[in-house]
């Protein structure tokens, strides 16, 4: 185990570094993604205030708020987009270095991905989580979240990292079998964005399609951390979505190592 | 008068020229072509049935209907597709072309250097906002909910011309600070995506953020304020009269500022 980390944990270490040597592009691009949610922001606020209940989809305004920035904050540490590494590896022909090294491509993705993961955290996440934090106190009279639902909540994005990682990886083996995943990526990047929450909760969606969600694993990516921090799943719900983001990391963890297996035969083929 | 027409053909050959040049480039990546266009309006469809969500839960919102909504979303891709058909290059000067001292080939020719920028490129992306755009127009139209008179057909014309320019003024202004700082295509991607916000009634921001994206990046006169002159008989004509004026002053500003750009500019080595 001890062996393992030492050879995967300069992964992260040289992620982080990587991102911090470009900060102010970092910075800058934070700053686009949060635009996002203030677009959202005010939308919102302009929703309810056409709307005759209080309470829509389930969500008073209050809660709305928070909703959208702690999407935000979720979003931004836990998609850790991999499959644009595994594309620029194919396309640059590093991935056979990848290959003859004695070690899993699949964990050093992994790895590289947690430092990219740690240093949004520590940038500008954790400070825009304080930020609403202090708004939620301060301006909408809400209550601390109790350290549990705290605990709980970063349980479940690191879940939920995993789950969009081994998710993306999957989704990156496409670039072995064309060249063109720009297209991709950019349809990957708007149905996520649809299906995981980010643009509006699941629980708006017609009950139909919530049932079809159910059985995929997007709403375990970002809508399942985020409704726990809003203490909207409590007792045998909160167990059964932890256990639901559970099994997608085995699944999709399967999954991964068939998808591989094929591809690296296809390889092995094309090589000889 | 007759050198100016030679002028002018000249330059439209050029063009001609070297677009000819580009699309058989194109054509030799077609796959690479519709993908991206496909995922484009995958992204733009993924806008609208938010839009389609939400209104299950009000009727309207600050006096707009679905529809007319669905109208500034589609009007406002105008505008931005004729814009990123045309000057994407523009990119290129905020994030490589300066830094790698590549603007060096422009200095050379006896052209004008804003010319040579956009020949060198067509951006066939910009088909993808381009057709939303246009099939989000017809819809409303075939609603009739769009006013429809030879004024309102003629300003139409105008207005999205008049809206291209605000943008390609934006990104002019912006990318031309990379002769001074080399590098400005940050700045520049936080300029062009305010447009984000335009896609909606401004009246729902706060009144800083209305006073930006209204007279300071002025992306509500290319999506929301013309849109709503098509679409509300008691909006004056001034609006459409308004957007031209900036169109030319921001322009006029742009232009300046890349010229005194190029006028500096020094070499990085090539």
């Amino acid at each position: 185990m001890r062996r393992k980390l030492k050879i995967y944990l300069p992964f992260t270490s040289n992620e982080l570094k990587r991102q911090l040597s470009y900060k102010g592009a970092f910075y800058l691009f934070m700053l686009i993604s949060l635009f996002g949610s203030f677009i959202s922001y005010y939308l919102w606020m302009a929703i309810y205030g056409n709307s005759e209940s209080g309470v829509l989809g389930g969500f008073s305004k209050n809660e709305m708020i928070i909703y959208v920035f702690m999407v935000y904050v979720t979003s931004s540490i836990v998609t850790v987009s991999i499959a644009d590494w595994i594309s620029d590896d194919v396309v640059m022909g590093t991935v056979s270095m990848n290959l003859i090294k004695p070690m899993d491509y699949r964990i050093s993705l992994i790895f590289r991905a947690l430092g990219s993961m740690l240093y949004r955290f520590l940038a500008p996440g954790v400070f825009i989580w304080i930020g609403i934090e202090v708004y939620k106190v301060k301006v909408l009279g809400m209550d601390f979240p109790n350290i549990l639902s705290i605990l709980l909540f970063i349980l479940s994005c690191i879940m939920s990292f995993l789950i969009y990682v081994l998710f993306d990886f999957c989704f990156g083996m496409i670039s072995f079998f064309t060249t063109h995943i720009f297209g991709m990526l950019l349809v990957k990047e708007a149905l996520l964005s649809f299906l995981t929450g980010q643009l509006i909760p699941i629980s708006f969606f017609p009950e139909s399609l919530q049932h079809v969600f159910d059985y995929l694993p997007f709403s375990s990516m970002v809508y399942t951390p985020v409704m726990i921090y809003l203490g909207k799943y409590t007792g045998e719900t909160l167990c059964y979505m932890l256990l639901r983001q559970c099994i997608w990391v085995i699944i999709l963890y399967l999954l991964g190592s068939l998808i591989w297996r094929k591809v690296t035969k296809r390889l092995i083929v094309l090589g000889g | 008068m007759e050198q100016k027409n030679t002028t002018f053909k000249r330059y439209f050959k050029l063009y001609r020229l070297l677009i000819g040049q580009f699309l058989k480039a194109i054509m030799q990546s077609k796959v690479d072509f519709f993908m991206g266009l496909f995922g484009f309006f995958f992204s733009q469809v993924m806008g609208i049935a938010f839009l389609y969500l939400v209104f299950q839960q009000i009727p309207t919102l600050d006096g707009w209907t679905f529809d007319q909504l669905i109208f500034i979303y589609g009007f406002a891709q105008i505008p931005r597709g004729i814009d990123h058909l045309l000057t994407d290059n523009i990119w290129m000067i905020a994030w490589r072309i300066v830094i790698k001292g590549e603007f060096d080939r422009y200095m050379l020719r006896p052209m004008n250097l804003f010319f040579q920028v956009i020949a060198e490129k067509l951006q066939p992306d910009a088909l993808g906002e381009l057709l939303v755009g246009s099939i989000l127009i017809i819809l409303s139209i075939s609603k009739g909910i769009v006013i429809i008179d030879i004024w309102h057909v003629v300003l139409f014309l105008i207005s999205i011309i008049a809206g291209a320019l605000i943008y390609t003024s934006i990104k002019l202004f912006f990318a031309s600070f990379a002769f001074w700082i080399k590098i400005s295509g940050p700045f520049l991607q936080v300029a062009y995506d305010m447009a984000e916000f335009a896609k909606y009634p401004t009246e729902i921001y706060t009144k800083i953020i209305r006073f930006l994206i209204t007279w300071v990046i002025p992306f509500a006169f290319v999506a929301y304020l013309p849109a709503s002159y098509f679409l509300k008989a008691d909006v004056s004509a001034t609006v459409i009269g308004i957007e031209c004026i900036i169109a030319i002053l921001f322009w006029c500003i742009s232009y300046a500022f890349f010229n005194k750009g190029t006028s500096i500019y020094e070499s990085s080595g090539n």
